[in-house]
């Protein structure tokens, strides 16, 4: 690689600063985490009224019997897609300026995963028996019904959940090893346990990177069928502005580039809470920039083709949902999905503002919003006006919605928080892997 | 340390020291060597020059298996418990592709880790003294040897750039 | 956590009342606790009560004055749905929203539970029927002659005795009804000299003209006129009848005519006599005795009431000229919704235009004598005599004139200077709660009674279960209070109540010379009365007085600029619906709001004002205010205002306290006049700036050309032409769309489908596929079906704040879409009955993850309650949008005891979290089909009927088996006129509906 990324460390230094991440939390670090936890009992307070009252609490108004719990849904599947694309794509693809950010997003998506997976559940009518939409045996052979893209969906999320985690534990193993080599008394104990004897002898490292290519090579399509599969939930409906052909496409870039945004969110103020600014530096920003352009610009394109297909196709459903998507009484959030994701993304044309952390911060908070208000609007705009004009209706949100979105996002931060607390949140055998070993004839 | 397998142990900083102990071991036929390194490394991959690792056929079983539980299970479930829905077939092929294809690359994945576990454990050799300095920056040749041969293993160690080498009898 | 087990009331609930003889009363009122000994199990089964089948009894309608036969259907000793006796000449089977939801009178959880009487402290503490009956002997006896007597009840055997009662005390009865037809009585006995209200023939007249009589809602007999409206107006042979409503508001009446005309207020009498002017000006063969009316009728030419009127002088020509010529005709007036001070002059002027038209004895019948009261003006003398401390002691029954008069009235204050008021309410209404007693009468469907709504029948009430509460027939009451008193009293029967009504009965058996009484008796219990054919129409001339009517209208009091047009809720009625949650979450037909009262106000006016929907307005006139959300209706004229009746009580129980204004507050006290007049104040608007959500089921009430509710001109369906053709003859465009090969490819796929899926579980073998047919050109949007609906299958009402957020649950809606109404088009109306489809081609089943949507071999689109976890994916994806979800648990909150014992226990109560919807009366169909079973016969067809279709005042629904190529529904869904709403979408509904008729240029 040409402009191959080459820190002026050594070996030693990698081990150390990483290590150093692991010290005693920051006051920061600390209140940060309090917030999360705080959030968290919010949304489970919230998920207990929903089963004592029922979901009436939050704000859903048939028609739209869909709203901001499925929006959420999406949303977390969403950011958990930047993870595996930087983690297992860009592997296969060699490029290495990955190594020093893959760990951070690798874990960002098993969480967000972890967040998403819990909205099927937490939106359902009858909570407790959400398990019935798993084909477990049972006395009376009732089975699932396999042609529900629901049912996809449950499977498709589990795969994804389960894969990602294994994807992210086998990548801990060797750096756990050196952390536990570092370290003494009762934590040298925990990470010797989590390292799994990990040696780092020939025979280890030969079937270890044989494996995690694999590994990558099966995540890699997993990553792009499972938005694609969420995107169905949708598609394979018959409602206007629901049933679009373009729609996997169009979710997986999405989901890439709300991904990546929240990976700007999470890294800026990471890397100085923990110290390592000068392994993440403007050489990893600048490349996620550039990738959040080019998700950014098929975005542009996939919200263009929407309402070309919906002008084009002549029929009047379509028209008239696309019409009161732009114009009608949901206007407001309509445009606030276009003008953040498809305009914000445009400023990354320009280096200045891809190197610009404080610049690239507000421009993510932007992508996560507007990437939110996109799912709200396909969702919530095209339930609220469909076939039957005198079943048209209106959302009203209320607290329970919040709750749980607020609760979302203080489960997400919790175990964020505790990982890069706990565990490497830099990957040192890769970042090592870039660094040559020194050579006694010439060289470093 | 107890039982340790006797044999020499050599710590390498420089990579191409490391290389030249191993090929010149390996040119006196020693064979079994294990080399620690706190990350994988091309050269060193070279000059001991193992067979590519079977754990790929693990992970093409359990795909396959995956694969075909997939379909199975869903047209099975389907038959045994027929309802109509939308007029639509009882059982059949396009919704279920999303299930076989899934449980392909779950089963793959899975099934591809127990091979890193299992190969690993299987070929493991027991007993081998190890340095922490090898998950750090170290490089470690461990060479299993008889107490006569130890003085000459050590020599060459040393003269191939060993910044230390220890003998575990 | 799954409610099903707990809710209301299931089977095994139902299995400990039927444990008890009769008397499940024990089961769910604490106050009869003397009951709660007698408590035995069936020793030997009671032959009328089968366990899980259903026991009908013959009784009458008592929510309104037209007698309608009743069949009571009563599971384990307990009335469960009230349905139309098919033998009854007055509803032949059918039965209103109003009528219907009677069920939640008798099970309403405010009536009163005992005898009550006043405290010192101004309350009401529970006392022994002895005492209370004693208590009135001594005052009825003490008051010397000063007594009197307010009853609602009907004209039958019970009024006789009240009658009788009162005459041996020596006081005075008023039968007051609110909505009473004075005005027309009056003008019969002016233009003919008779003092009765005739019946109309509305299924043989060829043209109808309403002069503001809202025969659809409430006026006279609302069901008998629906029937014959729908039967002539209903498109049939390639014709249909013509009905034009003259009226300042489009009422629901309105909607359904053909032509609608937003006249001056007042202008009524007018126009009708100017249309007898142009008929006896034009018309050679008009009555003799007619003749002599030209002179009066000149003044009254076109061109001299044109401009008064709101019609130009040819419009009225035309309308004249066509009245005259389609034979018969049929010109009606006298409504709730136009009963201003003129009421008897539009009535007498009516009256003269359907005499010079020929109609009086062919459409109009004389010597039907429709039940009516004494009316108002008899009301308002015993008033005075209140006023003036000449009553001693008051009796109330089945009447609220408190609530029923405008404020300004001061009935309540009349009320105050009787010493003594007994009521005998059923819930503590306004009138019962100034009264010093309550003996609460035991309900229609607990006591025997009769009533004669019109010569000729005589329709039965028989207690179908035991009393609910500790309550006694007003008649026992009487019969104890006379022995009690003695006196002149000591001569009334000394027996109880029934066996005084079955002796009248015996009585009258014998004078139809019925040789066994007793097989006699069985029957007619079993026909629910005895009905003559109707007398011939008596003939009748016009009197010497038909010369003085006047085309006058009236002065309206009060100096706004508007005038006040309070409309009749068909729902609410008088008021007395107000109490019952069927009636109020029911959306009035008209504006479609439930739960609340509004103000309706022309959109152009509420855009000068700038008003938007759900401001809260203050109507202010010169006796009093009302505040309201504003409502915009294109429907009402520019300068008029309107409001409900029936809403704004004070006290009548839970549902109906303080729920919205009282539009009799702004009417000024009518004083001596004859009746009541509803249109009589005009009124300013005063803004609030405060807004209030309208609690109404419309989204959008246009269909945005997407041939939801089809329409075609007769000209079009009378050449057999489908509503496609027709749109495509008027557009001059092809006259069929081709089938893309993608299109004839999925429907190709579809039939293979099929074929694959016969082969597996179920399916194998022949079913019938249930289909049902609905002739738009039929439906007038009345909403029977919807309570029929709730009734049959156990559905929650929501109430207001969840009809707020679109949550209300009605399986079967009635759709209310205007076309038109834009730069001068004239505003039309169209009626669709929505309701799950059960497409064949179900979007709703494939997307749920658990099978709880799936398609049952018999061609029913399935709902399995139990298995239905929440995903509600089937809802969205559902184009009709006819599935809801019980976003809490409603089967909890929906029935408070006592309501939940009129829960069918054939159908779930559906628990908190699962999808519900239309299931085509699913249980219907199957008790249908194991009593064919059991007799050895193939279920043949008209043996299921869903609830909605028996209700159906307009037999507008047909169900049956689409397989069937000679059922009713397979040949009626061959009509041309059949389309399937959202055809494109290739869901293959199993529901055809039968496009509206609309009169075009041919008339």
């Amino acid at each position: 690689m040409s402009h191959a990324y080459t820190p002026s460390q050594t070996h030693a230094e990698v081990t150390r600063d990483v290590v150093a991440t692991l010290g005693a939390p920051s006051r920061g670090y600390v209140m940060m985490l309090a917030g999360a936890v705080g959030l968290f009992l919010v949304g489970l307070f919230t998920f207990v009224m929903l089963l004592k009252e029922g979901l009436g609490l939050s704000g859903y108004s048939p028609p739209i019997m869909w709203s901001v719990y499925i929006t959420t849904f999406v949303f977390w599947v969403g950011i958990g897609h930047a993870g595996t694309l930087i983690s297992a794509i860009l592997f296969l693809f060699r490029s290495q300026w990955r190594t020093a950010v893959y760990r951070a997003t690798e874990a960002m998506t098993v969480f967000a995963v972890m967040t998403a997976g819990l909205f099927p559940i937490i939106h359902i009518g009858r909570q407790w028996i959400f398990y019935w939409l798993l084909p477990y045996p049972n006395q009376r052979y009732l089975w699932p019904n396999f042609k529900s893209p629901l049912l996809w969906d449950v499977f498709a999320i589990s795969t994804y959940l389960t894969v990602s985690t294994t994807f992210l534990v086998v990548g801990l193993v060797p750096d756990i090893a050196a952390v536990r080599d570092q370290v003494s008394g009762w934590r040298k104990k925990l990470y010797a346990a989590c390292s799994l004897g990990w040696t780092g002898s020939d025979n280890q490292w030969r079937h270890y990177t044989r494996g995690y290519l694999y590994l990558a090579a099966l995540a890699t399509p997993l990553v792009l069928s499972v938005h694609s599969v969420v995107s169905w939930d949708f598609a394979m409906s018959i409602i206007p502005g629901w049933h679009g052909t373009i729609f996997a496409p169009y979710f997986v870039a999405g989901a890439i580039y709300s991904g990546i945004g929240m990976v700007f969110t999470l890294l800026i103020p990471l890397r100085k809470l923990l110290r390592v600014e000068h392994m993440i530096v403007d050489y990893h920003f600048d490349n996620l920039a550039k990738l959040t352009l080019f998700t950014g610009s098929i975005l542009f394109y996939a919200y263009a083709m929407e309402y070309f297909v919906a002008w084009y196709s002549g029929n009047t459903f379509e028209q008239v949902t696309f019409w009161r998507r732009a114009f009608g009484p949901m206007w407001w959030a309509g445009w606030s999905m276009i003008i953040c994701n498809a305009f914000v993304s445009q400023l990354l044309w320009f280096r200045k503002i891809r190197v610009n952390l404080t610049a690239l911060f507000v421009i993510s908070i932007f992508i996560n919003i507007g990437m939110w208000f996109e799912r709200y609007v396909i969702i919530v705009s095209s339930l609220s006006n469909d076939y039957e004009p005198w079943a048209w209706g209106q959302l009203n949100p209320t607290w329970a919605d919040w709750g749980i979105l607020a609760g979302s996002f203080g489960w997400f931060g919790m175990y964020f928080l505790l990982f890069a607390r706990t565990f490497p949140i830099i990957a040192i055998q890769e970042i090592k892997e870039t660094i040559p070993f020194p050579r006694k004839r010439g060289g470093h | 340390m107890a039982a340790m397998t006797p044999g020499v142990l050599a710590s390498f900083v420089h990579i191409d020291a490391a290389t030249d102990a191993i090929r010149a071991l390996k040119a006196q036929g020693h064979t079994d060597l294990t080399v620690y390194a706190p990350a994988p490394n091309h050269e060193i991959e070279e000059a001991l020059d193992h067979p590519v690792s079977p754990v790929r056929l693990f992970t093409l079983v359990g795909g396959l298996t995956g694969c075909a539980a997939g379909f199975a299970m869903t047209f099975w479930m389907s038959d045994n418990w027929p309802l109509l829905v939308g007029g639509k077939p009882i059982a059949t092929v396009p919704p279920y592709v999303v299930l076989g294809f899934e449980l392909m690359i779950l089963m793959g994945a899975l099934s591809t880790v127990l091979g890193m576990i299992v190969m690993s454990v299987v070929n493991a050799r027991k007993r081998v003294p190890f340095s922490e300095r090898f998950t750090d920056d170290q490089i470690g040749v461990f060479v299993p040897c008889r107490a006569d041969q130890a003085a000459a293993l050590e020599g060459l160690m040393q003269r191939a750039g060993s910044v230390e080498v220890t003998h575990a009898a | 956590m799954d409610e099903t087990q707990e809710s209301g009331m299931d089977r095994r609930r139902f299995l400990t009342v039927l444990g008890v003889t009769g008397a499940g009363t024990a089961a769910l009122s604490g106050c009869s606790t003397d009951r709660v000994q007698k408590l035995i199990p069936y020793m030997v089964q009671s032959e009328d009560q089968v366990p899980g089948i259903p026991t009908y009894y013959a009784s009458t309608c008592t929510e309104c004055a037209s007698g309608c036969g009743l069949h009571v259907k009563t599971r384990e000793a307990r009335a469960i749905k009230l349905e139309g006796n098919p033998a009854h000449p007055v509803n032949a089977g059918k039965l209103c929203a109003r009528g219907q939801a009677g069920l939640q009178s008798l099970y309403n959880p405010n009536r009163v539970r005992g005898p009550r009487k006043r405290l010192a402290d101004g309350g009401f503490a529970d006392t022994p029927w002895a005492d209370g009956v004693a208590e009135v002997a001594a005052r009825v006896s003490a008051a010397g002659g000063k007594v009197a007597v307010i009853s609602g009840a009907g004209r039958g055997t019970f009024s006789d005795l009240l009658a009788a009662w009162t005459a041996a005390a020596g006081g005075t009865v008023v039968r007051y009804q609110p909505f009473d037809h004075e005005p027309m009585r009056a003008a019969n006995q002016q233009v003919f000299g008779v003092n009765g209200l005739p019946s109309h023939d509305f299924a043989s007249a060829r043209m109808v003209v309403s002069f503001g009589a809202d025969f659809l809602e409430t006026w006279l007999t609302p069901i008998e006129n629906q029937r014959g409206f729908a039967a002539s107006h209903g498109y049939h042979d390639g014709t249909m009848s013509r009905l034009v409503a003259l009226a300042p508001r489009m009422s629901l009446t309105g909607m359904n005519a053909d032509e609608w005309f937003d006249i001056v207020p007042g202008a009524e009498a007018a126009i009708a006599l100017s249309m007898a002017q142009v008929i006896l000006a034009e018309r050679s063969s008009a009555p003799p005795d007619a003749v002599a009316l030209r002179g009066m009728l000149a003044a009254y030419a076109p061109d001299q009431i044109a401009q008064q009127s709101g019609l130009t002088a040819d419009q009225i020509r035309l309308l004249a000229r066509e009245f005259v010529s389609t034979e018969p005709s049929l010109a009606v007036a006298g409504g709730i919704g136009s009963q201003h001070a003129g009421a008897a002059q539009v009535c007498a002027a009516v009256n003269i235009l359907n005499y010079v038209a020929g109609n009086v004895g062919k459409t109009v019948r004389f010597g039907a004598d429709l039940e009516a009261g004494d009316g108002y003006a008899a009301l308002a003398a015993l008033q005075r005599r209140m006023d003036a401390g000449e009553i001693a002691v008051l009796v109330v029954h089945d009447a609220n004139p408190v609530y029923a008069l405008p404020k300004s009235a001061g009935f309540a204050a009349a009320m105050a200077k009787v010493p003594y008021k007994v009521s005998t309410a059923l819930v503590l209404d306004e009138t019962a709660a100034l009264c010093d007693l309550i003996l609460p009468q035991s309900h229609a469907l607990e006591r025997w009674d009769d009533l004669r709504p019109r010569a000729g029948i005589r329709s039965l009430m028989q207690p179908v279960m035991e009393p609910v509460y500790d309550t006694l027939p007003a008649g026992e009451v009487l019969l104890r209070v006379a022995k009690a008193a003695g006196g002149a009293l000591a001569g009334l029967p000394s027996g109880t109540w029934d066996d005084y009504l079955k002796a009248q009965w015996q009585a009258f058996g014998r004078s139809r010379g019925a040789g066994d009484l007793a097989s006699w008796w069985v029957g007619v219990l079993a026909e629910g009365g005895v009905y003559d054919a109707p007398p011939a129409p008596s003939a009748v001339r016009l009197a010497a007085s038909a010369q003085q009517v006047s085309g006058q209208s009236p002065a309206f009091t009060g100096e706004g600029e508007f005038l006040f047009a309070p409309s009749a809720s068909p729902m609410l009625y008088d008021g007395r619906g107000a109490d019952k949650p069927w009636l109020l979450e029911n959306p009035d037909p008209v504006t479609k709001i439930t739960w609340q009262s509004w103000i309706e106000v022309h959109p152009e006016t509420a855009a000068e004002l700038d008003i938007r929907e759900g401001e809260i307005l203050r109507l202010v006139s010169a006796s009093g205010s009302l505040e309201a959300p504003a409502y915009l209706y294109p429907g009402v004229r520019r300068d008029v205002v309107s409001a409900p009746l029936g809403y704004g009580h004070t006290n009548f129980g839970q549902y109906a306290t303080g729920r919205g204004a009282n539009a009799l507050d702004l009417l000024a006290a009518p004083g001596d006049a004859a009746f009541l007049p509803y249109v009589s104040t005009r009124v300013t608007i005063e803004k609030t700036r405060r807004y209030q959500k309208v609690a109404k089921t419309e989204g959008s009430n246009r269909q945005l050309g997407r041939g939801i509710a089809e329409a075609m001109p007769l000209a079009a369906a009378a050449r057999g032409l489908t509503p496609e053709e027709a749109h495509h003859e008027a557009a001059g465009g092809p006259a069929h769309e081709i089938n893309t090969p993608r299109e004839l490819e999925a429907i190709a796929g579809f039939a293979a489908a099929q074929k694959v899926a016969a082969t597996k579980g179920n399916y194998v073998g022949d079913h019938p596929q249930w289909g049902m047919t609905i002739d738009l050109a039929k439906c007038t949007g009345c909403s029977a079906c919807v309570t029929a609906c709730y009734a049959e299958n156990n559905i929650p009402t929501v109430g207001e704040s969840e009809v707020l957020r679109g949550r209300e649950m009605s399986w079967m809606r009635i759709e209310r879409y205007y076309e038109g109404g834009h730069d001068g088009e004239p505003l039309e109306t169209r009626f669709v009955p929505m309701l799950c489809q059960h497409c064949a081609n179900a979007p709703c089943e494939p997307v749920c993850p658990v099978y709880a949507a799936y398609h049952t071999p018999d061609g029913l689109n399935g709902q399995v309650y139990n298995r239905c976890v929440g995903t509600r994916y089937c809802s969205n994806n559902c184009p009709f949008k006819v599935r809801y979800f019980n976003w809490f648990a409603y089967n909890k909150k929906a029935f408070p005891e006592p309501l939940h014992l009129q829960l069918n226990p054939d159908v779930t109560v559906r628990a908190r979290g699962v999808m519900e919807k239309c299931t085509f009366c699913v249980q219907r169909i199957r008790g249908a089909q194991n009593e064919a079973a059991l007799a050895h016969r193939p279920l043949r067809d008209g043996d299921v009927v869903t609830a909605c279709a028996q209700a159906c005042p307009s037999s507008a629904i047909i169900f049956g088996d689409r397989m069937d190529p000679e059922s009713r529904v397979a040949r009626s869904a061959a009509d041309p006129r059949g389309y399937h709403v959202f055809e494109e979408t290739n869901v293959r509904p199993s529901i055809t509906y039968l496009a509206k008729v609309l009169h075009g240029a041919e008339a």
